[in-house]
C-alpha cells in the first residue's frame, strides 16, 4: 500500500475569494475562474517553464453548462499555458478539489510526472437548479426501498444525522455561529490574504440612459460569506427548511457560492532543479462510502483510512479543514472521532466561507497550506469533507 | 366628446393609498410614475420603500408580483418635468388642505395643457381644493376618491368642483370604467362624500346603541356581519383592520366639518376608543385593539372594565329565527317588536341609517341609486339602506321611523324629509329618486356602460330581460329578448355555486350541439355567484358511499367528453369569466376556444386538495402544451415546464388575479383579460363574432404528443420523496402528487414517446378513479362538503 517511486510536495497553491451564489462572481465564469488561479499558482513559481506541467487535473461537482466541455483543458487554454500541458476533468462531489489534488500527487508518487496542478472550480451561480442544468432521476431508485436514498436532497440526509447522531438544534446553531465568528477574525486578521489571489470581475453591463455597454470593474478580495453581524438570536429565528419538525436552517448549512483554487506539486527532482522550498509532503488520501441518507457522516469512515497507514492518530494532527457542509454532519463527525474542536477550522468553516462544491477541496489545500507557512508548530494537517449519495474523503499532509 | 387617452398616469404621494393606486394602474396595463418627498439617503427612498411594501400587504395590490417593477420611481425634486408625460395626475397625500395647496402650486407648472388633475382625498372639500390650482388648471381639477384597498374595493367616487369641465369627468368615468375596472358614482361636494359620510354614520350609529343597550363589540360583531348583508369582519373587527387611529381620524373630520348636522351631537369619540388609541393599541397592525390575540384565542375588549376577555358571543336564537325571515318586512317589523336587545339593536341601527341617509339624500347625491350603490361598492353591503328600507315597505317602515322620532328613540328628532311621505319607493322601473331635484333619474347615458348588458342592479330597479332558447334542470341557454338570438347565445349554469355535475355536463354538450347547428357561437358565462367550484361533489358523494366506481367513471369520462367537445366545437366557445372559476370550471376554461377573463378572476385547478387531480382534461392540457413550449427550444425538453405545473397542481396553487392563472399557465397568450367584470359578457360576444367572422373551424387534434414519461414522472418523484421523508407532506399527499406527476408525464412510457390526447385522457381518468378508491380521498371530499375546508391527511 505505501510503495511508491518518490514523494510528492505542494510546492504553492492559491484560491479565488469565495462569493455567494449569485454574488460579486455573478457574471464570472468558472473556467474563467480556473485560468485566474491556474495562472496564480504558477506564478509564485516564476522559473518555472509552464510546458513541464505533466496534467492538471481540476475538480467540478457539476460538469456542465459553463463548467462542461471539459472545463480543466479550456481553462488551461485560458491561462495561457502551451498547447502540451493536458487537462483533465475529476467529479466526486464535494471532494473533487481535493480528489484532483491527490491525483495530481500519485502521478508524482508513480514517476509519470514531475510537475502537475491539482485545482478545483464550481461556479454554483450556472447551475439553475442545485443538480444542474437537467434533474433526471432513474425511476430504478424508486423501485427499491433500498434505493430511495439516492433521491434525498443533501438538506434532508442532514437532518437524518441529526436525529441519528442526537445533534440539537441549540449545538448546531451555536457551531454556525463560531464558524462566522472565527471566519471574521481570521479576515480582520488578515489570516486569508496570503492564500486569496483577488480577482478582477469586469462585467459589461447595459446603460439604458446612455443607450451603451458600461464596462464595470470590480476588484473582489475577501471571501463574501462570513457574517460578522450573525448572532445565535438571528440563527434561532430562521425555520428549518427540510423538514416540518427538523433541525437543519439555511443559517445551519453551508452557503452555495462561487470559487476555484489550484495546488502546484512537484517531485523531489523538479523541487531541486526549479530551488523551491517545498511548504508540505503529500502523505495520502482516501474515500469511503457510507449510505447516502446519513451522507454527511462520510469522514468518520474516510479518516482512519488516510491516518491509520501513516501511524497516526487524530491526536497527531495539529489542524483539521473539516468542510462544514452542515453543522449536523460537521458536530456528528467531530463528536463520533472525538476530534479536539480547537483543531478544528481554526479560520472557520463552509457555514461561513462558503461551499463551491468541486472547488472546496483544493480551496481548503490552500488554506491548510497558508496556515503551515504562518505557524511553524504544525506539522499534520487533514482536510476532510462528507459526499452526496454517500461517501466521505481525507487527505493528508505533513509539513517540511 | 373627443377621444382622450390616458397613456400615462402620475401618482403623487407613495402613502398606503398612493402606493396602491399606482398598482392598481400597472394591474391594468397603465403606465404609472409614483413622486414622493426625496428621501435622506437615496433621493427614491421614499418611493422605493412604498413599493417594497406592496409585496407584503394582504389582499395583493398587485395582480402579479413581478408587476411591482413597472412602477416608475420618482421624487419631487428630481422629477417635476416628467410629469409632461402624464395625462392623469393624482395627488394622494395627507389630508391636509395647506399641505395639498403647497404641492399644487409647485406641480402645475409642469403638467401638460390637457392633463387631469385629481385629488383623492377621501372628505376635504373639492371646491377648497380647487382654489389652490392655478385659474389654467381648475377646469382640469376634480375629486376621485379610491377605497381601500383599491384593488378590491370596486368603488370610485367622482366630484366635481365648480370649475371642473364636465366633458372631463366623463372621459375620466370612462377611464376608471374601463379600464381600472372601477364602479364609479358622481358625489357632491360635501364632507366625506357618499360612502363614508351614510358610513361612518353608521358606525357611529352602532357604537351609540351598542353602548346603549350595553351589547358586548363581539356581540354587535355577530350581529352585523353575513347575517344582515354585510362583510363577515361586521363592524368592530373591520375597525381593528382599518386601524382605531383611521376611525379615530374619520370621526374627527364629522366633528369638524359638519357642526351643523342634527346629527353632530352623535358626533364623538368612545372614552375606550380614545384609551386604546392613546396605549397605541391601533387594531391589527399593532396586535392589539378592540380585540386582541393571546395564542390560539381571540379575547375582546370590556369597555367597562378596560380588561380583555374571550370572545365569541352568539346571536340569541330568537333574534337568529327573525333573521332568516325571507321577508324583508316581516324582519324588520319583528326586529321592531321583539323585546331582545339584539333585535332592538339591530332595528335602530337599521331605523337611524335610513333616517340619516333620507335628511342628508338632496346634499350629498345625485339620487338614492348612487347612495345604494355606493354603500355596495365601498362598504361590501349586500344592499344600501334605500334598499332594504324598500324592499321591507316604504311607507310601512317610513311610519315605524316617523313614530320612533315622535317616541324619542331616534337618534335625532328631526323629521323625516317632506318627500318621504310622497313616495312608495325610491328605486323605479324608470330610475332612482334624486331628492334635490324631486324626479326620478334614469342611469347615465355614458357611451361606456354600453359594455355593461347586465350591470349590477339595485333592489326594485328593472333587469334587462332575457328569453330562454332552450334549457335543463341545471342548465339555461338564452339570449337577449330584444335581440335575435341567432348570432351569440348565453349557457349559464342554474346549480349552487355554478357547481358541474352531470347535468350540467349533458347540457353544456348539448348547447355547443345546438350552436353548432342554428348559431355564430356560444358564450359560456354566469349572471351571478362564480363563474364555476368545478365538480359537483355533492352529487358524487351517494356514488362514492355506494362504491359505484362504474358510475364515477363514467361521470369523469363525461367530463373529459365535455371538454373535447368545447375545444373542437366547430363554432367559437367562449368561456366569459369573473370570480372563482375551480377544477372542473379551470377545465373549461382551459378547453374553451377562447377566455375572457375579469382581472379579479381566481383559476386553478385545486383538485389535490380533495385528494384527487384534474380529470377532465386538465392534467392532459397541460401535457400537450408542455410539450409544445419544449419543442421550440434546443433541448426540447418538457421538464422546463412541467416542474413549475407540477408544484401548482399539487399544492392546488390557485391564480389570485387573470394575470396571474396566465402565469401560472392555466390561461393562453390568446386569452383576453377585461378589468371591469361587468363588461366580460360584452368582450366575449364581440370575440365569438370575431371568431366567427375570422372562420372559425375546430382545431386539428395534435398527433404525436412527445411526453416526458416515466423519467419524468421519476424526477418530480424525487421531490416529493424529500417532502414526504422531512414530513412536510403525508404519505396520501404524496400518492396524490404522484397521480398528478403520472398524468402531466403520460404514464410508465418511455420519456420522449409519442401520444395523443385520447392516451393523456386514459391516463388521467385512471390515476382519478384509483385515488378516488381510496379511504383518504373519501375523507377529504366528506370533509369538503361538511365544513368547505380542505382536510390534510
Amino acid at each position: 500500500m505505501n510503495r511508491q517511486i518518490q514523494d510528492a510536495y505542494i510546492v504553492a497553491a492559491t484560491r479565488t475569494p469565495v462569493a455567494k451564489r449569485r454574488g460579486a462572481f455573478r457574471h464570472v465564469r468558472p473556467d474563467d475562474m480556473l485560468a485566474h488561479v491556474l495562472r496564480a499558482v504558477t506564478a509564485q513559481v516564476p522559473q518555472l517553464a509552464l510546458q513541464e506541467v505533466g496534467d492538471v487535473v481540476v475538480g467540478c461537482a457539476m460538469p456542465e453548462a459553463e463548467q462542461g466541455m471539459n472545463v480543466a483543458r479550456i481553462g488551461v487554454l485560458l491561462a495561457g499555458f502551451p498547447d502540451r500541458v493536458p487537462g483533465v476533468t475529476l467529479n466526486r462531489f464535494c471532494a473533487s478539489g481535493l480528489n484532483a489534488v491527490a491525483e495530481a500527487a500519485r502521478r508524482i508518487q508513480l514517476g509519470e510526472a514531475d510537475v502537475m496542478i491539482g485545482a478545483g472550480t464550481e461556479s454554483m451561480t450556472v447551475m439553475p437548479q442545485m443538480m444542474g442544468n437537467k434533474v433526471a432521476m432513474n425511476p430504478a431508485v424508486f423501485a427499491d426501498a433500498e434505493n430511495r436514498a439516492i433521491a434525498y436532497g443533501m438538506g434532508l440526509t442532514a437532518e437524518k444525522v441529526a436525529q441519528r447522531y442526537g445533534v440539537s438544534r441549540e449545538d448546531q446553531d451555536a457551531f454556525a455561529q463560531a464558524s462566522h465568528e472565527k471566519a471574521s477574525a481570521a479576515i480582520a486578521a488578515g489570516h486569508f490574504a496570503a492564500e486569496i489571489t483577488p480577482y478582477a470581475v469586469r462585467e459589461h453591463l447595459p446603460d439604458l440612459a446612455g443607450g451603451a455597454v458600461r464596462i464595470v470593474e470590480r476588484w473582489v478580495e475577501h471571501d463574501e460569506g462570513p457574517r460578522a453581524d450573525s448572532s445565535r438570536e438571528g440563527l434561532a429565528k430562521l425555520r428549518p427548511v427540510f423538514a416540518a419538525q427538523g433541525s437543519v436552517t439555511a443559517g445551519n448549512s453551508s452557503q452555495m457560492s462561487d470559487g476555484a483554487g489550484a495546488v502546484l506539486l512537484m517531485s523531489e527532482t523538479a523541487v531541486k532543479r526549479y530551488g523551491v522550498t517545498p511548504i508540505a509532503r503529500y502523505r495520502g488520501f482516501s474515500v469511503a462510502g457510507v449510505p447516502p441518507e446519513v451522507m454527511g457522516i462520510g469522514p468518520v469512515e474516510a479518516i482512519p483510512r488516510v491516518l491509520e497507514p501513516a501511524g497516526l492518530t487524530l491526536l497527531d494532527i495539529d489542524w483539521i479543514e473539516l468542510n462544514e457542509a452542515f453543522a449536523a454532519q460537521a458536530l456528528a463527525v467531530m463528536r463520533t472521532l472525538d476530534m479536539d474542536p480547537a483543531r478544528v477550522n481554526p479560520l472557520g468553516g463552509a457555514i461561513a466561507l462558503g461551499h463551491p462544491l468541486g472547488a472546496t477541496g483544493a480551496i481548503r489545500v490552500a488554506t491548510l497550506m497558508s496556515a503551515m507557512q504562518r505557524d511553524p508548530a504544525l506539522r499534520y494537517g487533514l482536510v476532510s469533507m462528507c459526499i452526496g449519495t454517500g461517501m466521505g474523503a481525507a487527505g493528508l499532509f505533513e509539513r517540511v | 366628446m373627443s377621444k382622450f387617452i390616458i397613456r400615462k398616469v402620475a401618482v403623487l404621494g407613495a402613502g398606503v393609498m398612493g402606493a396602491q393606486i399606482a398598482a392598481h394602474c400597472v394591474n391594468s396595463g397603465v403606465p404609472v410614475i409614483l413622486f414622493d418627498l426625496p428621501g435622506k439617503d437615496d433621493a427614491d427612498g421614499i418611493v422605493k420603500k412604498a413599493i417594497a411594501g406592496l409585496a407584503r400587504l394582504e389582499p395583493a395590490p398587485l395582480a402579479r408580483a413581478d408587476l411591482a417593477r413597472q412602477i416608475e420611481v420618482a421624487n419631487y425634486d428630481q422629477h417635476l418635468d416628467r410629469l409632461a408625460e402624464c395625462d392623469l395626475v393624482i395627488e394622494a397625500i395627507a389630508e391636509k388642505t395647506e399641505w395639498k395647496h403647497a404641492l399644487y402650486a409647485r406641480v402645475a407648472p409642469h403638467l401638460h395643457d390637457k392633463a387631469i388633475f385629481a385629488s383623492n382625498t377621501s372628505g376635504l372639500s373639492i371646491n377648497t381644493l380647487a382654489e389652490g390650482c392655478p385659474e389654467s388648471l381648475q377646469a382640469r381639477f376634480c375629486g376621485v376618491h379610491f377605497f381601500n384597498p383599491p384593488r378590491y374595493m370596486p368603488l370610485v367616487e367622482l366630484i366635481a368642483s365648480r370649475g371642473t369641465h364636465p366633458a372631463l369627468l366623463d372621459r375620466l368615468e370612462t377611464f376608471l370604467t374601463s379600464t381600472l375596472g372601477k364602479s364609479v358614482i358622481r358625489a357632491l361636494d360635501t364632507p366625506n362624500f357618499v360612502a363614508n359620510r351614510i358610513g361612518v354614520f353608521s358606525i357611529l350609529a352602532v357604537l351609540h346603541h351598542t353602548e346603549r343597550l350595553g351589547l358586548g363589540f363581539d356581540e354587535v360583531d355577530a350581529l352585523t356581519g353575513p347575517l344582515i348583508g354585510r362583510p363577515k369582519s361586521a363592524t368592530y373587527r373591520t375597525a381593528d383592520v382599518v386601524g382605531l387611529d383611521t376611525l379615530t381620524h374619520v370621526i374627527r373630520t364629522m366633528i369638524a366639518t359638519l357642526p351643523d348636522d342634527p346629527w353632530a351631537a352623535h358626533f364623538k369619540l368612545p372614552a375606550w376608543l380614545e384609551t386604546l388609541v392613546g396605549q397605541g393599541a391601533l387594531g391589527q397592525k399593532s396586535g392589539a385593539g378592540i380585540y386582541r390575540k393571546e395564542g390560539k384565542k381571540i379575547r375582546v375588549l370590556d369597555p367597562a372594565r378596560g380588561e380583555y376577555r374571550d370572545s365569541g358571543a352568539e346571536v340569541a336564537p330568537e333574534v337568529a329565527a327573525i333573521l332568516a325571515e325571507r321577508d324583508a318586512g316581516r324582519r324588520l317589523a319583528a326586529l321592531r317588536a321583539s323585546a331582545h336587545p339584539q333585535a332592538r339593536f339591530l332595528w335602530a341601527i337599521f331605523r337611524d341609517v335610513f333616517h340619516y341617509a333620507a335628511h342628508h339624500l338632496s346634499a350629498i347625491a345625485h339620487s338614492a341609486r348612487d347612495v345604494d350603490l355606493a354603500m355596495r361598492w365601498g362598504f361590501g353591503w349586500a344592499q344600501g339602506p334605500f334598499e332594504t328600507w324598500q324592499e321591507a315597505g316604504w311607507q310601512t317602515v317610513a311610519a315605524a321611523i316617523a313614530a320612533d322620532i315622535a317616541a324619542g328613540h331616534a337618534m335625532s328628532a328631526t323629521p323625516l324629509p317632506a318627500w318621504v311621505d310622497t313616495l312608495d319607493g325610491v328605486h323605479r322601473v324608470e330610475g332612482a329618486f334624486d331628492a334635490a331635484g324631486a324626479r326620478f333619474v334614469a342611469r347615465s347615458a355614458l357611451p361606456v356602460y354600453q359594455r355593461q348588458l347586465f350591470p349590477e342592479r339595485v333592489t326594485g330597479e328593472a333587469e334587462r330581460a332575457t328569453r330562454t332558447l332552450w334549457e335543463n334542470p341545471e342548465v339555461r341557454l338564452w339570449t337577449l329578448d330584444d335581440e335575435d338570438g341567432r348570432h351569440v347565445p348565453v349557457l349559464s349554469f342554474k346549480s349552487r355555486m355554478n357547481a358541474v355535475g352531470p347535468v350540467v355536463l349533458d347540457g353544456i354538450i348539448e348547447a355547443v350541439h345546438r350552436a353548432e347547428r342554428e348559431h355564430d357561437g356560444l358564450v359560456i358565462w354566469q349572471p351571478a355567484g362564480p363563474f364555476s367550484v368545478g365538480a359537483n361533489l355533492k352529487q358524487i358523494r351517494p356514488l362514492l358511499e355506494a362504491g359505484d366506481f362504474v358510475a364515477l367513471e363514467g361521470i369523469v369520462a363525461k367530463f373529459q367528453q365535455m371538454s373535447q367537445t368545447l375545444k373542437y366545437a366547430q363554432i367559437p366557445v367562449i368561456a366569459a369569466v369573473s370570480g372563482l372559476a375551480l377544477g372542473g370550471g379551470c377545465e373549461i376554461v382551459m378547453h374553451a376556444t377562447r377566455a375572457v377573463c375579469a382581472q379579479e378572476s381566481y383559476i386553478g385547478l385545486v383538485e389535490a386538495g380533495v385528494g384527487l387531480i384534474p380529470a377532465g382534461g386538465g392534467c392532459k392540457e397541460f401535457a400537450l402544451r408542455t410539450s409544445r413550449a419544449a419543442a421550440r427550444t434546443a433541448t426540447n425538453d418538457p421538464m422546463n415546464w412541467l416542474q413549475g405545473i407540477f408544484q401548482t397542481l399539487a399544492l392546488g396553487q390557485l391564480g389570485k388575479s387573470a394575470l396571474q392563472a396566465a402565469e401560472l399557465g392555466f390561461l393562453r397568450e390568446q386569452d383576453i383579460v377585461v378589468p371591469h367584470a361587468h363588461e366580460v359578457l360584452h368582450v366575449a360576444r364581440q370575440t365569438a363574432r370575431a371568431l366567427h367572422a375570422a372562420g372559425h373551424r375546430a382545431p386539428l387534434a395534435p398527433a404525436g404528443i412527445p411526453v416526458a414519461g416515466r423519467g419524468g414522472i421519476a424526477t418530480l418523484q424525487m421531490m416529493l420523496e424529500n417532502m414526504r421523508e422531512g414530513g412536510l407532506i403525508s404519505p396520501h399527499d404524496y400518492r396524490v402528487s404522484l397521480a398528478i406527476a403520472t398524468a402531466l408525464c403520460g404514464g410508465d412510457v418511455e420519456g420522449g414517446s409519442l401520444v395523443d390526447e385520447r392516451w393523456l385522457l386514459d391516463v388521467e381518468r385512471e390515476q382519478f378513479v384509483t385515488l378516488l378508491g381510496t379511504p383518504e380521498t373519501a375523507a377529504r371530499l366528506v370533509h369538503m362538503l361538511e365544513t368547505g375546508k380542505p382536510l390534510r391527511n
